[in-house]
């Protein structure tokens, strides 16, 4: 089958190129619904040119996928070390097929997501469901499973999968060393591709310098090493500094935008508006529900609901809006914690009780994953972590963030019952 | 079982392991903490799946992650093998002393599992974790060398002989863990 090659315009990669049989993915119903979600959510409210969409992001995941596959697997930079624990290496025939997985695995990773991305995932999904697993289910989908079969050699469904969403997410499902190696170029906590696309691409609509890194320089570094945990993805000594820039650039684009307070509080008001709007309470898992459903749906709701109390989520909507947010009543501080790790969800509970619960609410997250860890080769072949040699990651903190907000017009008595009464609301208490 | 009391059990795990001789790493405590649940029941209720080397809870990595960020544990990166020793801080000592029932309750069976896999390098416990996969995956009672095989299967770089040697040990370590912690099962 001859292949007709594309080319997309992209102000993070210059030109994003696809295949004939990436294109068909593109054209699809579930990846052209990703020019209808917001990769940032409502972030737009805070920081305005923030409404690019999942399309675009996909794009250049798979894009940077492919790039990442071509370097590793190079042969002049894998070891002999590596060829004996991942022999896919060394057979072309392989190499090509899961060269073709991969990138149509980044393409897919986010055909999932909600209306608004995260911010309104949590809570509007039934138990054990979220994103990921919506991913899953389109993936496997007839009209693409016609797709993947379309191809030469067909495609499995169930590698495309893996890759996309990696072994955190598919419990249960055995990964092999390679496949795990491929999945972390996708989803890995210190060098995946989606990562590195959002901080860039963010960025750059944001108007922001914090999530910029030399990812020219890191990527020809990038290197398949072994550790004691098996194969994984690393650098070379002197890709180093671009893969601290990296990952400074992630504590920096999730401390001042990705949690910027007032960022999230809009989160919370489009949680709040989606619990009264949706029917059930829920977003649906079926997958016709889910694909007809985008964030424009949403936004012609809430513009609706904000002008009239009668309707579901009016107070939300209105305070959406209206840019009547909740204010800033308080913020995590290493102190409080050391003295009781719970101190937020004690402010929280003192709070609610004294103004109501209606009145405040919380937004706590912690980083999951440590992205700091990973294997470094040095210039005379061998393999240290990190951690032993890179005094800036070290250093770097884990994200924690816990914000208390308050109705605007009860901050000023709330400020002054916290710092009245700070000290026995955050003490720590005995087990009963 | 809240977050906390985890916290306290995990944290005093840590510095029993330190004083059996082990450097703490993540490693150590994933297969610690997972001998500690399959075997004793101590309630920790971790999910743990068949990973790269062993089984491997990403639940239990996201906590370890959570108690950095509350200053109860902080990296040394001066440990001897591939990735930073986990160590206990003061804040951590303070959080143990507000939990003295949850302690006392499971303080037996931690410092078996401590004593038992303190010495043990990554490779070797590897080898345990998984032959207590396999032990949970065919039922109990299964021979040896059932076990020993199906081990070789999911790792195939452990040669058979060495497979049912950990089974054996691990057979061993399990009755020595239960009969130290009074051969109960912890509801």
């Amino acid at each position: 089958m001859s292949k007709h090659f594309h080319e997309i315009r992209d102000p993070i990669h210059g030109f994003v190129r696809l295949d004939s049989d990436e294109r068909k993915v593109l054209d699809s119903r579930p990846f052209q619904r990703l020019r209808h979600i917001h990769q940032l959510g409502m972030t737009y409210l805070l920081y305005p040119a923030a409404t690019h969409k999942r399309f675009e992001h996909s794009l250049g995941v798979m894009e940077l996928a492919g790039r990442v596959f071509d370097i590793v697997t190079n042969p002049a930079r894998i070891t002999d070390a590596i060829r004996r624990e991942l022999p896919e290496l060394s057979q072309p025939d392989k190499l090509g097929y899961w060269r073709r997985v991969l990138r149509m695995a980044a393409l897919c990773h986010d055909m999932g997501h909600l209306p608004f991305s995260h911010a309104a995932e949590e809570e509007l999904l039934p138990k054990d469901w979220n994103h990921e697993r919506l991913t899953h289910q389109i993936i496997l989908l007839k009209e693409m499973e016609q797709i993947w079969n379309w191809i030469t050699p067909p495609l499995r469904a169930v590698d495309i999968v893996k890759l996309a969403l990696g072994p955190r997410e598919m419990e249960g499902e055995p990964f092999s060393p390679w496949e795990a190696v491929l999945s972390e170029i996708i989803v890995g906590d210190s060098f995946g591709v989606d990562r590195m696309d959002y901080l860039l691409r963010d960025s750059h609509h944001i108007g922001v310098a914090y999530g910029r890194f030399d990812h020219f320089r890191l990527i020809d570094t990038l290197r398949i090493l072994l550790t004691d945990s098996g194969p994984a993805l690393g650098v070379e000594e002197g890709g180093l500094h671009s893969a601290e820039a990296l990952l400074l650039a992630r504590y920096y684009m999730y401390t001042q935008v990705y949690f910027h307070p007032i960022r999230r509080i809009y989160d919370i008001f489009l949680r709040d508006f989606l619990v009264a709007w949706l029917p059930n309470r829920q977003f649906a898992t079926d997958l016709e529900t889910h694909l007809s459903l985008t964030d424009n749906q949403v936004l012609v709701a809430i513009q609706e609901a904000s002008q009239d109390p009668g309707k579901p989520g009016h107070e939300a909507a209105r305070r959406i809006v209206s840019h009547e947010h909740f204010k800033v009543l308080y913020a995590r501080h290493p102190d409080d914690v050391k003295v009781n790790p719970e101190a937020g969800a004690a402010v929280a509970a003192g709070a609610q009780e004294k103004f109501g619960t209606d009145n405040v609410r919380r937004d706590a997250y912690k980083q999951k994953r440590s992205t700091t860890l990973f294997p470094i080769l040095l210039r005379d072949g061998r393999i240290v972590d990190s951690g032993k040699l890179s005094e800036v990651l070290v250093h770097l903190p884990v994200v924690d963030i816990d914000f208390i907000y308050i109705r605007p017009d009860l901050l000023q008595a709330a400020t002054d019952w916290l710092r009245e009464n700070r000290d026995s609301i955050i003490k720590a208490e005995q087990e009963e | 079982m809240d977050r906390l009391q985890r916290a306290a059990i995990l944290t005093e795990l840590m510095d029993q392991l330190h004083r059996h001789g082990s450097w703490c790493g993540e490693t150590h405590v994933q297969k610690a903490v997972y001998f500690l649940q399959e075997i004793l029941g101590v309630p920790t209720a971790f999910e743990y799946i068949l990973y790269k080397y062993g089984p491997y809870s990403f639940d239990l990595a996201e906590d370890l992650t959570a108690l950095r960020a509350d200053y109860l544990i902080e990296f040394d990166h001066r440990s001897p093998g591939y990735g930073p020793a986990l160590v206990p801080t003061r804040w951590s000592s303070e959080l143990r002393s507000r939990y003295p029932k949850t302690l006392d309750k499971y303080r037996q069976a931690i410092q078996s599992v401590a004593q038992a896999l303190g010495s043990k390098d990554v490779k070797e416990l590897e080898k345990l974790a998984t032959a207590l996969y396999v032990t949970r995956q065919l039922g109990d009672p299964s021979d040896t060398e059932s076990r020993a095989r199906r081990l070789c299967e999911l790792k195939p770089h452990v040669r058979l002989e060495d497979a049912r040697a950990a089974v054996e040990e691990f057979d061993r370590i399990a009755a020595e863990a239960k009969a130290a912690d009074g051969g109960q099962i912890h509801e």
